[in-house]
């Protein structure tokens, strides 16, 4: 069976649709093997080559990678949740209420999405601390670092935005408490908390605001860091992992 | 790993893979599991085997469809899936009690439910499809489902106009009206009354410190749990009008001193001409004198004395004024002829109307109140209190504001104060969470927390300052319900469309009428216009309804029209010139604008159409048996002997034509009669006349004495 399988997908590779797609023959040799990757928008930022040890899970414990997956689990439950949203007052409540009651799997969506955004914050912080104390700052990562850093902040606001969005007691309480937050910097607080909430008060223009941010602002700014940050990772060469020199003289 | 194994996975990396799979799928699986479970489609499966076994199963499942059901008013912002569950709501034949629930069809109302939902009325959470978040409180829902008892309380909250399909409603209403309870709450539809309970700044020249004692402590005495109300240890109807303040001993003797000393308008003590006194103050029978004046003006119709029948005593007369059995005991003498005199230049707001008095009976009724309505042991209970002093006077006023009594009783100009208790007026839509249940065990939900305030305010808040109510079981149920139905505004501007605003009725006269209308108090019996008491015929359309002649005659002597009622119109002596001026008013400006006086012509009826008349009376319709012609005829209806001078020829065919019309919920028939029968009828009435003159007057009066002497028979 196995040999029909190869002639199967031997006879798709000689066709003209998956030559126009892929335009290479197969990776055979290590540079047809890198073209592969080079040629490819999703695998061309990642590294051609891999030290085996940076794949252990010692190395990294996935930490990362995780995170990664969960913002695309995020990313599809949130879409899904867009359909059942509107980022009204009252109506944004109603909605939470039809996704419990009305909507199939309406529970399920719901609290993948809210679960997969903890564990993101919880891993995003996890994730840095690895490397803060595997030294993964030090050159030549300096860069991705600070890139870093901007995604964990990109997580936390996603975090606090997505917060207000059942519009909620605990939602409208939190979002009142965290604006005020802002307002006690000097010179710019309550400038910048009429900015966040598009007034003085966590109304119907706070819930628009925090709906345009977690929705479209803060996921494409996001992505785009996470794509820099791994083309990063690449251009810097690879994980760091723990050599068998670290710690000594 | 050497590289020659690189790539290569292991027996048991694919053992692992294969059952972290497989325990991926099983719990994806678990959320389409539970949408196939739900309730509501449990619910909705049972209703098709419950159709199978009734016989018209095709017609009850003519409309089942397996998806949810749901009735949706966007203008009500209503989104109600209760009917996914409640199936057989609209199917008449599933409304036999035997119907298990939810399948039960509703009890038929005025609002169709498809048009109305169910949450406007019957709350809970209406977009819930499980049972306990539909109908309880829950972690994300706390407006749990109104108990069935208190449902009216829910037709209140847009309904503010009474009707009569809301007996419970109506009655909490009035309860908390009668109560006074607008004096220190903010209501929903229920008004500060310009007087709560009396003023009291001369209260010191009216009673004694000892009575003020007396009062504070025990105003009305409850015997039992179910709330039976006894005044002065009778038992009556009547609701009580101060509640029980928990008041200590040092308070009382502090109150009673500030009270006592409130004498800062005092009424001046009428005196009596000396004629009058040297004619009846040495008389024996000047106490049965006063006794048959007191009967014959009809104090009955407003106040009630004890009365010992049969060895049962109890309370006969009316609840308009206060009980006056022992009330010789209580009022200063002084006092007590300057009031009968003048009320309203004591108290502004009294109810009381201002009699037309002669001396001799002025003089007479005052001695037979002083001397035969006491009671010598009322103030037995009493401490010697002796005279006020300073320190108690100071005492007393700080209580008096700490008490909140200032909110019912004014004390000099300042008037009463307002908003002393919290505002209820949104008290129906509260949420658990807002309430203090303080340590009670009571159950977690409004309608209880409001029984248990009512009933016991430390209860629930040891430092509440509420006084101490006692109601009957239905009485607190009525209440409940129309606190319950004090929501506060609607939510939405098109919920606002749909409330029914209370009728404001406003009945302002003008002019000598308004002033004769206000001395003789006839609101307090009469509806002019939807506004006054009930007590007595609605006079909006008396003009239509009366002659003129009859009403001036009528108001100098009322006679009976319904001798089996027990209350009867006062005899205010009132002279020529004020019965002719309300005459007068009443015949121009009280018209109905269906009774319409081109219709009956009187001179064009003949006495062919009169005999005509009386056969029909007295055979086709059989009138008699209600009404009273002569000496033969039944007491349900007004006796009709004098019906020639009373009524005028147009009113007589209106009201034949359709009664309710006239006077919507009035107990005459309404029959169909020919255009020809009715001006039968009228011609025929319009020949029943008592001569006038002095016979008819006689047998009048002595009429009222026999009827009042029963009215208060045995004292």
């Amino acid at each position: 069976m196995a040999t029909t399988l190869q002639a199967s997908l031997d006879r798709l590779r000689a066709t003209r649709v998956w030559k126009s797609i892929f335009r290479r023959g197969p990776a055979v040799t290590n540079r047809s093997r890198s073209q592969a990757v080079f040629g490819n928008l999703f695998l061309h930022w990642l590294p051609v080559k891999v030290r085996e040890k940076a794949l252990t899970v010692r190395a990294s414990y996935y930490l990362g990678s995780i995170s990664f997956l969960l913002f695309i689990a995020l990313t599809v439950t949130g879409i899904l949740l867009m359909f059942y949203y509107h980022p009204a007052v009252p109506q944004a409540y109603r909605d939470m209420k039809d996704l419990r009651f009305v909507v199939s799997n309406g529970v399920f969506l719901r609290n993948v999405h809210r679960l997969a955004a903890h564990l993101m914050v919880l891993l995003v912080f996890w994730h840095m601390f690895h490397v803060f104390y595997r030294g993964g700052y030090k050159p030549p990562h300096e860069f991705n670092w600070v890139v870093g850093v901007i995604l964990l902040l990109l997580t936390l606001f996603l975090s606090y935005t997505g917060y207000l969005l059942p519009w909620d007691q605990l939602a409208f309480w939190a979002i009142t408490v965290g604006s005020n937050i802002i307002s006690a910097m000097p010179f710019v607080g309550s400038k910048m908390r009429f900015i966040l909430l598009g007034g003085n008060v966590v109304g119907e223009n706070a819930l628009l605001r925090f709906y345009v941010l977690h929705v479209v602002v803060l996921p494409l700014a996001a992505f785009f860091f996470i794509g820099v940050h791994f083309w990063r990772v690449q251009k810097d060469g690879g994980l760091t992992v723990r050599s068998k020199n670290d710690g000594k003289k | 790993m050497a590289p020659e194994e690189m790539g290569k996975v292991t027996y048991r990396m694919r053992l692992i893979f294969a059952a972290s799979s497989l325990l991926f799928v099983a719990v994806l699986a678990v959320s389409p599991v539970k949408d196939l479970l739900r309730e509501w489609k449990h619910y909705k499966r049972g209703y098709l085997q419950f159709a199978r076994t009734r016989p018209d199963t095709k017609r009850l499942t003519a409309d089942y469809r397996p998806d949810l059901d749901q009735i949706w008013i966007p203008e009500m912002n209503v989104v109600d899936r209760c009917a996914s569950c409640h199936q057989g709501i609209t199917q008449a034949t599933l409304a036999d009690g035997s119907v298990p629930q939810p399948y039960r069809a509703h009890p038929p109302i005025p609002h169709r439910v498809r048009e109305w939902g169910c949450t406007p009325c019957h709350r809970g959470q209406g977009v819930a499809t499980e049972v306990a978040e539909a109908h309880e409180t829950t972690l994300a829902w706390e407006q749990p489902i109104l108990p069935g008892r208190y449902v009216q309380g829910a037709c209140g909250s847009c309904h503010h106009d009474a009707r009569p399909e809301l007996p419970k409603l109506n009655r909490g209403r009035q309860l908390l009206a009668d109560h006074n309870c607008a004096g220190c709450h903010r209501l929903q539809d229920i008004e500060r009354s310009v007087m709560q309970g009396p003023d009291l700044t001369s209260v010191g020249t009216k009673v004694s410190r000892e009575w003020i004692y007396k009062w504070l402590k025990e105003p009305r005495t409850v015997v039992d749990d179910s709330g039976n109300v006894k005044v002065n240890g009778y038992e009556t109807q009547e609701s009580p009008r101060m509640p029980q303040f928990r008041l200590s001993e040092q308070e009382l003797h502090d109150l009673s001193a500030y009270l006592s000393a409130q004498r800062s308008h005092p009424v001046a003590p009428y005196k009596f001409s000396g004629a009058v006194v040297a004619k009846w103050g040495k008389r024996p029978d000047v106490t049965d004198q006063g006794e048959l004046r007191f009967r014959q003006m009809f104090c009955s119709t407003c106040h009630s004395l004890a009365v010992t029948r049969a060895g049962e005593t109890k309370l006969i007369g009316g609840e308009i004024g206060p009980e006056l059995t022992k009330v010789g005991s209580k009022v200063n003498p002084d006092w007590l002829a300057a009031w009968l005199l003048n009320p309203q230049g004591y108290l502004a707001h009294s109810k009381m109307p201002r009699y037309e008095w002669s001396e001799e009976d002025l003089f007479t009724v005052t001695r037979y109140i002083e001397t035969k309505l006491t009671d010598s042991d009322l103030l037995s209970n009493v401490p010697q209190l002796g005279a006020a002093t300073k320190e108690e006077i100071a005492h007393g006023k700080k209580t008096f504001s700490e008490k909140g009594c200032a909110s019912c009783h004014a004390v000099g100009s300042s008037g009463t104060q307002k908003d002393f208790g919290p505002d209820l007026s949104a008290l129906g839509s509260k949420n658990v969470s807002q309430l203090e249940f303080g340590k009670s065990t009571i159950p977690r939900n409004l309608s209880s927390y409001i029984q248990a305030k009512i009933t016991d305010p430390s209860s629930v808040n040891s430092a509440a300052r509420m006084p101490q109510y006692n109601f009957n079981a239905a009485d607190l149920e009525a209440i409940t319900t129309a606190l319950l139905s004090m929501t506060g505004p609607p939510a939405t501007s098109a919920l606002q469309k749909l409330t029914i605003p209370r009728g404001n009725p406003q009945f302002q006269p003008a002019g000598e009428f308004a002033r004769i209308y206000e001395r003789y108090q006839c609101a307090d019996c009469h509806k002019f216009n939807g506004y006054g008491g009930d007590l007595a015929p609605d006079l909006s359309y008396e003009g239509s309804r009366a002659q003129r002649q009859w009403i001036i005659s009528f108001l100098k002597n009322p006679q009976t029209l319904r001798p089996t009622l027990t209350f009867r119109m006062p005899q205010f002596n009132m002279s020529e010139r004020e019965a002719a001026v309300l005459a007068d008013y009443l015949s121009m400006v009280m018209q109905s604008p269906d009774v319409r006086q081109e219709a009956v012509n009187a001179k064009e009826l003949t006495p062919a159409q009169a005999a005509l008349g009386k056969q029909l009376y007295e055979v086709k319709y059989q009138c008699q048996s209600c009404h009273t012609i002569g000496s033969g005829g039944g007491y349900v209806g007004p006796n009709l002997n004098n019906a020639g001078n009373w009524l005028k020829p147009e009113w007589i065919a209106a009201w034949l034509s359709n009664p309710q019309a006239l006077v919507p919920g009035t107990i005459e028939p309404h029959r169909t009669m020919t255009d020809g029968e009715i001006k039968a009828l009228t011609a025929y009435l319009m020949t029943l006349r008592q001569s006038g003159g002095k016979a008819a007057q006689k047998q009048v009066a002595a009429h009222g004495a026999k009827a009042g002497g029963n009215g208060v028979a045995g004292q």
